[in-house]
């Protein structure tokens, strides 16, 4: 029989310290180094630091990861800045690291919903979606009654649909109502509030 | 690692070890689990594994690894180079053994080059089934009367045992995906097969199993998942790959500056 038998190949072992490799010229020691920073916070530092000016894709995407592990508010307010990136890919691979933290991101996410950058506003409301706290919907409401973008609105409205109940129809139709002149908000609110009603308990829906 | 949607999973499975063990109280079980009592840090993680497969499952991508990844594979090797491919979760060895199967029966070329075929699981209890290599007709379903006949003896009334070459042609150990120190000395691979793993983890074990398979990939090595999973959903690390057969990823052959 042609297949064989395994023999395993033993790499050599990581960096002593790898604060001090994510400096290094070598991608592939850079990767190395950030992967192996996520296992100590006392990385957090030098992992903020070098995420600002890291180039190559996949070094950066490990140091969102390792910011993730480490998941402490600290962490998280050092990938927030990235929210407001120009470049696409940057913010999604922000977004991706603080849903992956998202006890950590709970302490930012008053100021993520009041930043003047409204984007930064739509973002923060899709965070949300992975915090589970009794308190999250209360927040979005609050959010809703104050944020005149309709844009940023219907990110939270969608988000509403998911985690909310039918205490936060009041606050939909308010909204609604601030916005008479926007069809798919208008519309994107039926839709939340068809869906909060259906899921009420003893709904016949 | 589990997210809330799992809690009913997680609460039956610790009240079961409870049980089992004659803990009189939560207190109790977590004191005992802490203290790895009997060996119960093992059991612990066993009980939360989800084991049921069967032969030839989602064959398509068995069908794609045989008519694409292994072609592409093989044209960058050097001479001798061994192809390797590894199964994680492998569970009781169905996903493994299909591969061994698979290859042999389909795959032209299976006679011109040296295949290394590893199958992994967190869940020991599962691997020395594994290595036993008996099976029943449930998870024979798949499998042709002349394909069983072919590779496997009876062992018992309604169950067959893996021919012993075979058997001998995979090695199985005991690896947990997320945990890097463990996934590192596998190795890279050509051809991971991880299916219906990734989507019982949340959002931070994902990534930290994704950035391992990328580590345990060659360069332009293949990774297959589940039909319902989707790695660009996970991590931008790996291509998508659209073959007729299977839609799989791969690692990139260049690493992609910016």
């Amino acid at each position: 029989m042609p297949l064989i038998k395994n023999t395993f190949h033993r790499p050599a072992s990581s960096s002593p310290d790898p604060a001090a490799a994510l400096t290094s010229v070598s991608p592939d020691e850079r990767w190395a180094a950030a992967r192996a920073a996520g296992d100590d916070p006392v990385n957090l530092a030098a992992l903020a630091q070098v995420l600002a000016r890291e180039s190559d894709t996949r070094v950066r995407e490990a140091i969102f990861t390792a910011l993730a592990r480490i998941a402490t508010p600290e962490s998280a307010l050092a990938v927030l800045p990235y929210l407001r990136s120009d470049d696409a890919n940057i913010r999604t691979g922000a977004l991706d690291a603080l849903r992956a933290m998202p006890e950590a991101v709970k302490a930012h996410l008053s100021q993520a919903l009041a930043d003047a950058d409204a984007d930064v506003r739509l973002l923060a409301c899709d965070l949300i979606r992975n915090i589970r706290d009794e308190d999250a919907p209360r927040w979005l409401c609050e959010f809703l009654e104050i944020e005149h973008v309709a844009n940023v609105c219907a990110a939270a409205v969608d988000v509403l649909a998911e985690i909310g109940d039918v205490q936060a129809l009041p606050t939909l139709w308010r909204c609604a109502a601030r916005f008479p002149n926007d069809p798919f908000l208008a519309f994107a609110i039926k839709v939340a509030a068809d869906r909060l009603r259906a899921n009420a308990p003893g709904s016949r829906v | 690692m589990f997210t809330e949607a799992r809690r009913y999973f997680v609460e039956r499975r610790v009240t079961d070890r409870i049980a089992e063990t004659g803990a009189t109280s939560f207190m109790n079980y977590f004191a005992r689990l802490r203290s790895d009592l009997d060996g119960e840090v093992e059991k612990f993680i066993n009980a939360f594994t989800v084991n049921e497969t069967y032969f030839y499952r989602e064959d398509y991508q068995l069908t794609c690894l045989t008519s694409d990844l292994l072609n592409e594979r093989t044209r960058m090797k050097r001479p001798g180079e061994a192809l390797r491919i590894w199964s994680i979760p492998c569970s009781t060895g169905e996903e493994p053994y299909s591969i061994a199967i698979w290859l042999l029966e389909n795959w032209p070329q299976v006679d011109a080059h040296d295949v290394e075929i590893i199958g992994s699981d967190i869940d020991t209890n599962v691997l020395k089934e594994a290595r036993t290599g008996i099976f029943g007709k449930r998870a024979l379903m798949r499998l042709t009367p002349k394909l069983i006949d072919k590779y496997f003896v009876g062992a018992e009334p309604g169950r067959w045992q893996i021919l012993d070459d075979l058997r001998q042609s995979v090695r199985f150990t005991a690896v947990n995906i997320v945990e890097r120190s463990e996934t590192r000395p596998l190795g890279a691979f050509d051809v991971i097969f991880c299916r219906n793993m990734l989507i019982y983890f949340d959002d931070s074990s994902r990534r930290v199993a994704a950035e391992n398979l990328y580590e345990n990939l060659s360069p332009g090595g293949y990774l297959c998942l589940g039909h319902t999973e989707s790695m660009s959903r996970i991590s931008p690390l790996f291509e998508v790959c659209r073959f007729p057969d299977a839609i799989v990823y791969r690692r990139p052959l260049e690493i992609s500056h910016g």
